[in-house]
This record gives structure tokens, C-alpha cells and sequence, in this order.
């Protein structure tokens, strides 16, 4: 009775893998190694030599890379402030909500909220009384790297920094060493590991991401941008494209290696250690003073986004008005794309967070399949891997000819893919963490495995469920990447709207449906915060 | 009667359980007791049913019971960690078997498993609310609202202290007095096992160094490991407490 019930469980999962991702990757690798109805290497030849790959390729790295070094520091400013100081917790409680601020809203605005700060006519070049600096290329996909990745950074190394022992400073000190030693000995050794993987997933990140170059890339070219021009240019060619995607996956798939193999090196601490700290408000102070800096400067390119959107014409009369509001409202297809939005988001949060809650609860809590349990973790780590512009583009080329091209279903069904790694950890976390013999006790009080599963197993996960929901939730509200190449005319989300209405520079529409998404994610987030408080 | 016939059980190339042979009367008290790796747990979830053997056979009251379910043994285990539901509270936790086998046991005889175990005051409590020994008596009460044929306690004591221990240890016997309940006890506890069990079964490495009743290990032990290990640890802790008392008079 229970392996059946389990047996099925494994079924639905595996087969959800095999059309959804192994089938996807084989149709993209077919694609790429196919030309004129025989298998050839001929679109690799193409794509190195006629076009702009090796550049772009070169560009990505070198941009990617800057960003992260960048970032990580930053990062590792802010969380040393934050685990490390005396300041007040009031204060390291509105650190951390701001420092992951930028989450909410999608990459694609990032660009956006620059060229309207730092243009000639931007808000801050106004405020400032010059142009900082040349925002489209180089310069300005650093700058929204930086703000893209920052939150990740930093959430990576304050979770590190919880749980370093916080008494290794006292020993320390009481061991005679100055405070640079200290510094070197107590905190940054426990935490390379981490650091280094902060810098490995910023620069996967920026590498992959599409919503920041192509609002801002302009003369800069980077592999993202050459791959959605490739698809879905004035010429597509999806054998080239295909070529290009393999090419993405490469710096990925070294990436995932690298994470799998720092994970080793990583020190497991099981409980947050707490200490006070000696006085020193010179040290408070000063860390503050650059968190606070760095927090403004992460900022002030957001404050556009809602000063813009309610003047009556940007740059000539600011007076207030809510015009701009009432027609993107009263735009029929706005409308339709802000509820596609609210729909997709909704229909991946409930079903994502139920398949990867059956995903855990076979890899975790079932030992008759050791085989599967294997096959859906590796599962997970291959989605991790993929890219989303590359998943797209699987998606693309592997359902264009289905039933399901141009529905919610696909976008759907990709954010699932796209989004399950992260939610399948924590939730077999959770599941890893409950009692082992549960399902034997209640086997015994005549319990069959699914009642078990509901009765006991579900009541206890439950705030895990929900964090689940609101995580795939309100990255279904913010991706652009993949499901750029899958949402159609009747299908179109706020985000790839957004990626359209650029071209017609509609930048107050671009902003307020940009505080749409906002709004709708800080709900999210308050239901979260006060379902746990009510625990 | 319960009847283990040549058990053996092995994982991978490690033999864990050898030729293990005993048998079990109605509502006798047994501890199996040996260190960890001995193979005590092994041979309790072969009892319970989680594992089948790899040969040998275990029958109950004549009936050959080595490859049937563990869930129509009708035996039911406490587990160390009491594995208790913390959603529910400690009656739903006591009366969570009802909800499937709805007259297994009468309201009058559930409470009176309350009144016994002493968790009148406790019922509305959250699991994590409620102190070890209580969580122990909740976990002990939904096991008996099942009235299992045999009961299983897998170190019922180890998570305990001091005085709680004792009182445990009491309710236990009186359990298994009252209910002419069959009841095997896992422990790596010499003193525990021989002041609770009628009969004690030691094992040492997957093997069987003596099965006797706590008089018999005590005058006559079987073997150097149950002399050397076993009554070499209650003589330490006879003669420290006895040393105690003498210099305190």
C-alpha cells in the first residue's frame, strides 16, 4: 500500500523531469548539432567565426566577474555590520529588509530606473547638477549587477555569519592577538568559503541574466543580449541560438561544479551563536557609516521609479498627478497583462510548491528508491544549472509545435523547472529535520502512508509550504529570462511587456507596472510575516 | 509466547544479528541489553516487523509471524525520542490510533490509562510544552490505547533523569503488571535492565552471551564479557554508593 502510494508519487515526479527538462536539453543539443537535415558542427563553426559569440563571450566573463568581486564586498560590508556591531537591533532589522529590497522588483527595471536617474535628464544628474557617468554599457551593467546580486550576496554571507562562533574572537583577543589578527583569524577564515561562493553565484548570475542588458547594454554587447536577438531578432535562427545557449551553459555548469565542490570546505555549524560584543562605538560607527552609504547609493536609482510616473510631464512640470496611473488602469491590455502576471505567479506558486513538496517528501522521506532519490536530486542540480534564458529557449524549441506553445500552461511549467532547486533544499531540509520514526509510529496506529502525509507530515512543514509559495510567487512575478521566449500575444506577463514597451520608450507605463509587481510582492511578504507571527 | 528461531540478519557484508535463538512468554518482562553496535536495536525492529530476517524465523503464539507486515503484528513500539506529534496536543497524540480503529479502546479505558499515567493536568498541552518524562508517559499511553500484543520500548529511560527515571521505571511494571502485557525493553543500561526485567537477554557483538533472569546474571555469569563488562559496572557503582553512605554515617 505504501510503496504503491509512493511508487506513484515517484512516477509523477520523474516523469515531470523527463518532459520537462531531459527532453527540453536533448531537443536543444539536437538543434544546435543539426544543419541542413544531417548532424554537424557547422552552426558552432558559423557562430565563432561570422559572429559577434567570442566578443560577447569575453564581454560576459569580464563584466560578470567585475561585478561580483564588487558585490561581494559590498555584501560582506553590509553583513559584517549587520552580525558584528553593537549597533541597535531596530537598526540591523532595517539593514537586512533594504539590503534585499531590489528582490522585489524585476531586473528589467533596474536599467530602466538608471537611465531615467543618471541621464542628462535624469532625476539624480539633476540633483547632482552633472552626469556621473556614461551609464549605457560597461559602467551601467556593472552598477545594476551590483544591485541585482547584492541581496544574494549578502543573505549568503550574513547566513554564514550567524553561525561562526562568535566566541573564537574572545579567544582571540584573550589570546593576546591585535584586532586585524583577530579580524583575519575569527571572521574572514571560517568565512572563505562562503565568500567564494558569493563571488561564484554573483558572476552566474549577471552572466546569465537578460532583464539588465537589454535595458541597458546598448554599445556593451554580452552573451545574453546576442542570445535573444539570435531567437527572436529581425533574423532568428534558433540553430545558432541553440548553439549560443550551449555556449551559456558552459560558464554554469563550471559554476555548479565549483558551488558542489566549496561545499566541502564549508564549516557546519548547527546552532547560531550569540555573543555581546566589547564596546567600541568607533567600530559601530564607522561600519554603519558605510553600510548606510551603500544602502543610499543601492537605493536612490529605485526613488525614479516612483517620483517619474506621477509628475505631470518628466523634466518640464513636475507637478503631481495621477494621471499616469489611471490610464495604464484604464489600458484594457495592461490590465490583461498585470492579471496573466498575478495568474502565472499564482498557478507556479501553488503548483510548484506542491511538486516540490512531493519531490521532497519522496527524496526525503522514503528509502525504498535510492535510484530516484538520486535521479530527483541530480533533477535539482541540473535546473540549478540551466540558466533561464537557456530553459527558455529549450522550451521554445521543443513545445513551439505543441498544444501547449503559446499558453499559461508553458510558462507555468518552466518557472517550475526554473525555480524548483532552491524550494526543493528547503524543503527537504525541513523534511530532513522531523522525526524518522513518524511514519513507522503512525503505520502502527494504522496510518496509511498518505494519511500520515496530511495528518502529521503536512501540519508540520506548513511554514516551509508558505515560504515555498511566496518564494516561487514572487519570482514568478519578477523573471523575465526564460519566459521571454514563451509568452505570447494573449499570454504576455508584466515582465516581458515591459522588455516590449521599451521600444516605444513608454517609461511611465514600464514604472507603474514595475510598483504593480512591487505592491503586489510586499503583500506576499506581509502575509508571510504576519502568518509567522501568528505561530 | 514469542519465539526467535536461528536469527540471522546482515547488511551489506556486516553480520549484525548471529544465530540469535530465544523465547518469550506471555507478559514476561525482558530487557535486551548490549552496547551500541551490539545489535539490540536490529534485533527489536526485527521484533517489531521494519526489518524481516535473513533467515530464521520468528513465530507468535505458534503462528509463524517472520514475513508478515509490521502493521498486522498488532506489536507497537515507544521510540527513544518518543516520536510524538507535535501538531497535536497530548491527548490527540494519546487517542491518534482511535481515529483509525475507532473502538480499540473504550473512553472509560482511555481514561483510565490517563488517571494512571498521571497526564490528566497535561492533555490541552503542546508537545514541546511538556517536560521528557511527560512526553515519555504520552507516548506510552497512545501505544496502549492500541493494546498491542507485545510492547516495544526502545530505551524508554535513556532520555530521562534521576528521580523521573524511577517513576518511569515504575509505571512501566505496573503497565505490564496490570495489563498482562508482554514487554521488551532495549537498554544499554546494566542496572536498568536487571532491576525491571524478569529475564535479561545480553548480546555482545550479534551474539547471544546469556539470557537469565537478573538473579541468575548476578550469581552465575555466563560468560567473561557479562562478568568482566556487566557485574564489573554495578560493583563500581554498588561500592560508590555504598562508600557514600558508610562515610556519611
Amino acid at each position: 500500500m505504501k510503496n504503491k502510494q509512493i511508487n506513484t508519487v515517484f512516477t509523477v515526479v520523474l516523469l515531470f523531469f523527463a518532459v520537462f527538462i531531459v527532453v527540453p536539453v536533448f531537443v536543444m543539443v539536437k538543434n544546435a548539432l543539426t544543419a541542413a537535415g544531417g548532424f554537424s558542427f557547422i552552426n558552432f563553426y558559423n557562430v565563432f567565426t561570422q559572429g559577434k559569440l567570442a566578443s560577447a563571450f569575453w564581454n560576459s566573463t569580464k563584466v560578470s566577474f567585475i561585478s561580483a568581486i564588487i558585490t561581494t564586498i559590498l555584501a560582506f560590508i553590509l553583513a559584517y555590520t549587520e552580525s558584528f556591531t553593537n549597533i541597535p537591533v531596530g537598526l540591523k532589522k532595517t539593514l537586512r529588509t533594504l539590503a534585499v529590497f531590489p528582490m522585489l522588483l524585476p531586473t528589467i527595471t533596474y536599467g530602466f530606473a538608471i537611465i531615467y536617474s543618471f541621464g542628462k535628464s535624469g532625476l539624480l544628474t539633476k540633483l547632482l547638477g552633472h552626469q556621473l557617468f556614461d551609464f549605457y554599457g560597461f559602467k551601467g551593467l556593472i552598477f545594476c549587477y551590483v544591485i541585482y546580486t547584492l541581496p544574494i550576496s549578502f543573505t549568503l554571507l550574513r547566513n554564514t555569519m550567524q553561525y561562526i562562533d562568535k566566541r573564537y574572537i574572545i579567544v582571540c583577543k584573550v589570546m593576546g592577538d591585535n584586532n586585524l589578527k583577530c579580524f583575519f583569524t575569527a571572521v574572514f577564515q571560517p568565512l572563505l568559503s562562503t565568500i567564494a561562493v558569493s563571488i561564484i553565484q554573483s558572476f552566474f548570475l549577471s552572466f546569465t541574466d537578460f532583464g539588465i542588458p537589454a535595458s541597458i547594454g546598448g554599445r556593451y554587447v554580452v552573451v545574453a543580449e546576442l542570445l535573444y536577438n539570435t531567437m527572436l531578432g529581425s533574423l532568428p535562427d534558433f540553430h545558432q541560438g541553440a548553439v549560443i545557449a550551449i555556449v551559456m551553459l558552459l560558464p554554469s555548469v563550471i559554476s555548479i561544479l565549483l558551488l558542489n565542490y566549496l561545499q566541502k570546505f564549508n564549516v557546519r555549524y548547527n546552532k547560531i551563536s550569540r555573543t555581546d560584543f566589547s564596546k567600541n562605538y568607533a567600530r559601530d560607527i564607522i561600519w554603519t557609516l558605510l553600510s548606510v552609504i551603500i544602502i543610499i547609493c543601492m537605493l536612490s536609482i529605485f526613488v525614479v521609479v516612483f517620483v517619474a510616473p506621477f509628475v505631470s510631464e518628466w523634466q518640464y512640470n513636475m507637478s503631481f498627478t495621477l494621471k499616469n496611473v489611471k490610464s495604464v488602469f484604464a489600458d484594457p491590455a495592461l490590465m490583461r497583462v498585470f492579471r496573466n502576471s498575478l495568474v502565472v505567479s499564482f498557478l507556479t506558486a501553488f503548483f510548484g510548491t506542491g511538486f516540490v513538496y512531493i519531490s521532497a517528501l519522496a527524496a526525503a522521506r522514503s528509502k525504498i528508491h535510492p535510484t530516484g532519490t538520486k535521479i530527483i536530486e541530480s533533477m535539482a542540480q541540473v535546473s540549478n544549472t540551466l540558466p533561464g534564458m537557456v530553459l527558455g529557449i529549450a522550451f521554445l524549441l521543443t513545445f513551439r509545435k505543441t498544444p501547449i506553445h503559446n499558453t499559461i500552461i508553458i510558462l507555468v511549467c518552466c518557472n517550475m523547472v526554473h525555480f524548483f532547486a532552491t524550494p526543493f533544499l528547503m524543503m527537504k531540509g525541513t523534511l530532513d529535520k522531523m522525526n524518522d520514526s513518524w511514519e513507522t509510529t503512525a503505520l502502527l496506529l494504522g496510518d496509511n502512508w498518505i494519511k500520515t502525509v496530511f495528518r502529521i507530515i503536512t501540519p508540520n512543514a506548513i511554514s516551509t509550504l508558505l515560504e515555498i509559495f511566496i518564494y516561487l510567487f514572487i519570482n514568478g512575478m519578477v523573471t523575465v529570462s526564460a519566459v521571454v521566449f514563451l509568452a505570447g500575444a494573449r499570454t504576455m506577463v508584466i515582465t516581458t511587456k515591459i522588455q516590449e514597451l521599451q521600444h516605444f520608450a513608454k517609461f511611465n507605463e514600464i514604472f507603474i507596472l514595475s510598483i504593480l509587481i512591487l505592491i503586489t510582492n510586499l503583500i506576499m511578504k506581509t502575509i508571510k510575516g504576519v502568518f509567522n507571527k501568528s505561530k | 509466547m514469542l519465539e526467535l528461531k536461528n536469527i540471522v540478519k546482515s547488511f551489506g557484508n556486516t553480520k549484525i544479528l548471529d544465530d540469535i535463538s530465544i523465547s518469550i512468554q506471555k507478559s514476561e518482562i525482558v530487557s535486551i541489553l548490549g552496547a551500541s553496535g551490539s545489535g539490540k536495536t536490529t534485533l527489536l525492529n526485527l521484533i517489531l516487523g521494519i526489518y524481516t530476517p535473513d533467515s530464521g524465523s520468528i513465530t507468535f503464539d505458534g503462528n509463524d509471524i517472520t514475513n508478515t507486515a509490521m502493521q498486522e503484528r498488532g506489536f507497537n513500539i515507544v521510540f527513544q525520542d518518543y516520536a510524538l506529534f507535535p501538531n497535536l496536543n497530548a491527548y490527540k497524540n494519546i487517542t491518534y490510533g482511535l481515529r483509525n480503529f475507532t473502538d480499540r479502546s473504550t473512553k472509560e479505558e482511555v481514561d483510565s490509562l490517563i488517571e494512571l499515567l498521571d497526564l490528566k493536568e497535561h492533555l490541552d498541552k503542546k508537545i514541546d510544552m511538556l517536560s521528557g518524562g511527560q512526553k515519555q508517559r504520552v507516548a506510552l499511553a497512545r501505544t496502549m490505547v492500541m493494546k498491542p500484543k507485545i510492547l516495544l520500548l526502545d530505551e524508554p529511560l535513556s532520555a530521562l533523569d534521576g528521580v523521573i527515571k524511577e517513576s518511569i521505571k515504575e509505571k512501566i511494571v505496573t503497565i505490564a503488571k496490570d495489563f498482562k502485557l508482554t514487554t521488551i525493553i532495549v537498554t544499554h543500561d546494566p542496572e536498568e535492565a536487571l532491576t525491571i526485567s524478569d529475564k535479561v537477554l545480553i548480546i555482545n557483538k550479534g551474539k547471544i552471551e546469556q539470557f537469565a533472569t537478573p538473579e541468575n546474571i548476578i550469581n552465575e555469569p555466563a560468560s567473561e564479557f557479562v562478568e568482566g563488562f556487566i557485574l564489573q559496572q554495578l560493583k563500581i557503582k554498588k561500592d560508590n554508593i555504598y562508600k557514600l553512605f558508610k562515610t556519611g554515617k
